[in-house]
């Protein structure tokens, strides 16, 4: 079992004067003193974790904390850790924000093997937005060109229809219809790195964890890029898990479902590895 | 030094010794080793360690299913524990053998285990692996042990008490020098071992293995103090009482309800259904009712306030720092496969005839089987008075009465077993029974019918045949 070895962790709310501990199971102590009640992870039913509050349903009751509660950060991604990998042996209904690294619950403690990379750094935000960008561009480039040649004729067919072309005024009629052309795709590309900006930076907010220390593996086994401060030195996701990937200059992006589900950034790694891991991605999944 | 404390609760009309251990060294204990096989077979594997030794390696099958029985096999790594260990299980086995608490006795040991609430308690042992084989050198090939799983299936969420070992040492180290020690030794003992509970109903045994032997040869009970750990979450639902029970009727009242339901059933055009039994009332209670080990359930009103709050802040098991120095003794090449000592062949043959794991989880299963319960199995029948006697099926009730028989009632077992076998409607369960009826190879009134079964030839004793061949054969060695 992935992450059998964190330590639970308690949560304080003395405005209510409850106590949660999240860990094999879930207790709660009230204010009085009777002793707490205790729910394994078979009677939860629904859990939903966001920047701001923790939501917990078990049994016939559903308890809620703010997320400030917590001591530290660290004491937070480990609470969401704990809740993820009993999602998946317990099968409870789970909401969560959107995610820059994969979910707990796919991963699977085994032995990484010999050939085993291993990297540690945080997600530079420059680094990741131009990936975005770069990915952005791997899918606009068509439609961008597209944009900037009907931009072209649509501006000489209005130049044609409201002056008329003529032997004279042709050599301005083309480069103002490829100006415009250009301006216009130039104007499409400008907005949409704003919106991949805005949507990165929007993503980065609601992962706690893309703020602190990830450690990334990569093996032949498969990968990991989780928080450092919950990462269990074997756990695993399988490649079988993952769909394809896309390397751009900085960094690897994992997809599943056509949707990222890990950045792995290069430097990350040390520099005479970086080949390597790529390598190993390379023969695991198919690049696109 | 960890933090230890101990706390005697009496509740149920019984004492229990519960010892909490906070800051201990992870000496002693399970943990999780990951899947093995890269994942793809779902078994998840465990290992038991003592010190910086692998100890047995756990194969838990369907992804660490906790009805599934789990593979054993002896650390092929194993070099010998550490010096400090031996040493700490020396004293305390000394301090106990002298007549020592168990809390106070075993505070050294108790400070190498993992972080938790244990209970501690004396209880006998059959030195086997539960599958009649004599448990010092039962582990070496990688097998499934039967009895090992979390949750045992004919048990249910009844507790039972562990009865079978599992070697903490390789049989390398028997010798019959330290054998004779120990045969004179176990007669002056009230407890002959510790052992450490692993799963289901085998413990590991910590300290006594020539002990052991000693004791199955001169058939002495092995005695061990037991160290068990209280983790598991358990749900016990609750039978409310009736609420407004209707009387019982009085002698007039029935005999007019009689003359009543007379006329009503000569006037009724349309017939009635049968009535549907009372269940009575259950309430699931809110959360979990308390912790668990194997021999011992505590709801959490009684559990001390310390002690449930270092249950729930804990962990059931955890990976020691030495971890990875476990992982390459797990997976090193055996040295040495299999042992040059050999142990007494009069050992090895009384560890056959110990009760096995299926008798003890009869025995466990159904605390008791009336004569008239037995007669209407021996009628084809799973009720008696309308109630189930031990399961729905057929052949697992009969399968439960037999085992629960041997165990504890042997001359109601060779009587209930000669009944069946005699009986061609029950040819189904003939060839299991006549196979438990093998365990009694000295018992005359079962030779004699398996001697009348051969001479008569008939075909409602077909399928007992290789059983009665087998026990006259043996019957007439002796």
């Amino acid at each position: 079992m992935a992450f059998c070895d964190l330590p639970p962790v308690t949560v304080i709310d003395d405005k209510a004067g409850m106590t949660y501990i999240l860990g094999e199971t879930f207790a709660v102590y009230n204010a009085t003193p009777e002793p707490p009640v205790v729910y394994d992870w078979n009677s939860v039913k629904f859990v939903s974790v966001t920047r701001k509050e923790f939501k917990i349903t078990a049994g016939s009751r559903t308890f809620a904390f703010r997320t400030g509660l917590f001591k530290s950060i660290d004491e937070t991604l480990r609470a969401i850790a704990i809740i993820e990998v009993r999602q998946r042996d317990y099968g409870f209904d789970y909401v969560h924000e959107r995610r820059m690294f994969p979910l707990k619950s796919m991963y699977r403690e085994m032995s990484a093997g010999k050939e085993c990379y291993i990297g540690e750094g945080t997600l530079d935000e420059g680094e990741t937005a131009a990936s975005f960008i770069t990915l952005l561009n791997f899918k606009l480039m068509k439609f961008l060109w597209l944009v900037a040649f009907l931009i072209m004729f649509v501006t000489a067919a209005i130049l044609h229809w409201k002056i008329g072309l003529t032997r004279d005024n042709v050599l301005y009629f083309i480069p103002i219809s490829i100006a415009s052309g250009g301006i216009i795709a130039l104007l499409v590309y400008i907005i949409t790195h704003i919106v991949a900006r805005i949507r990165f930076k929007q993503l980065r907010d609601a992962d706690m964890a893309a703020s602190g220390m990830i450690t990334f593996v990569v093996c032949r086994a498969g990968f990991a890029a989780c928080a450092s401060c919950v990462y269990e030195s074997r756990d695993l996701i399988p490649w079988s898990e993952m769909d394809y990937f896309v390397e751009s200059d900085k960094m690897f992006i994992i997809y599943k479902n056509n949707a990222p589900a890990a950045y792995i950034p290069k430097k990350a790694f040390e520099k005479k590895t970086v080949n390597s891991v790529a390598d190993i991605i390379a023969l695991s999944l198919e690049q696109r | 030094m960890g933090d230890l404390k101990s706390e005697t609760l009496s509740f149920e009309d019984k004492s229990v010794t519960l010892v909490s251990v906070k800051n201990g060294e992870a000496a002693i204990g399970v943990c999780s080793a990951g899947y093995t096989g890269m994942g793809g077979t779902g078994a998840v594997s465990k290992v038991f360690f003592i010190g910086g030794e692998a100890i047995m390696n756990i194969a838990c099958p369907n992804h660490n299913h906790k009805q599934s029985s789990k593979l054993m096999c002896f650390s092929p790594g194993y070099k010998g524990y550490d010096q400090k260990i031996y040493n700490v299980l020396n004293v305390c086995f000394s301090r106990l053998v002298a007549g020592e608490p168990a809390f106070a006795a075993l505070k050294d040991l108790l400070n190498l285990l993992q972080d938790g609430v244990y209970t501690l308690y004396v209880s006998d042992y059959y030195p086997t692996d539960g599958a009649g084989n004599f448990f010092w050198g039962a582990y070496n090939v990688s097998h499934e042990v039967h009895g090992t799983a979390d949750r045992n299936r004919v048990i249910g969420n009844s507790v039972y008490k562990p009865c079978f070992l599992i070697p903490s040492q390789p049989l390398d180290y028997y010798t019959s020098k330290m054998k004779v020690q120990a045969d004179e030794r176990v007669k002056g003992r009230d407890i002959q071992g510790i052992a450490y509970h692993i799963s289901g109903f085998h413990s590991i045994l910590l300290k006594g293995h020539h002990g052991a032997v000693a004791c199955a040869e001169a058939d002495i009970p092995f005695r061990c103090l037991v160290i068990e750990k209280v983790c598991e979450p358990y749900t016990d639902p609750v039978v409310l009482p009736d609420p407004d029970p209707v009387p019982a009727p009085t002698a007039e009242e029935e005999a007019a309800a009689e003359s009543d339901e007379a006329q009503v059933q000569q006037q009724a055009q349309v017939p009635q259904t049968a009535a549907q039994p009372i269940t009575p009332p259950v309430f699931v209670p809110e959360g979990i009712t308390g912790f668990r080990s194997a021999s011992l359930k505590l709801p959490i009103e009684t559990i001390p306030k310390e002690m449930l709050k270092l249950i729930l802040e804990g962990r059931s098991e955890y990976k020691p720092r030495q971890f990875n120095a476990l992982l390459a003794k797990m997976n090193a090449p055996r040295r040495k496969a299999v042992s040059n000592n050999v142990l007494p062949l009069t050992v090895l043959e009384k560890a056959e005839k110990m009760p096995d794991v299926e008798m003890l989880e009869s025995a466990f299963a159904i605390s008791s089987i009336s004569d008239e319960q037995l007669n209407c199995l021996l009628a084809g029948d799973v009720e008696c008075n309308g109630e189930v006697i031990v399961s729905p099926n057929f052949y697992q009730s009969i399968v439960t009465a037999c085992n629960y028989l041997q165990f504890t009632d042997p001359k109601r077992f060779v009587d209930f077993t000669i009944a069946i076998m005699d009986n061609p409607e029950l040819s189904a369960t003939h060839e299991y029974v006549s196979s438990r009826a093998l365990c009694f190879g000295s018992n005359k009134k079962l030779f004699r019918f398996f001697s009348d079964a051969l001479a008569s030839g008939d075909a409602k004793y077909d399928k007992i045949l290789p059983a009665a061949n087998k026990f006259a054969s043996r019957y007439k060695e002796k």
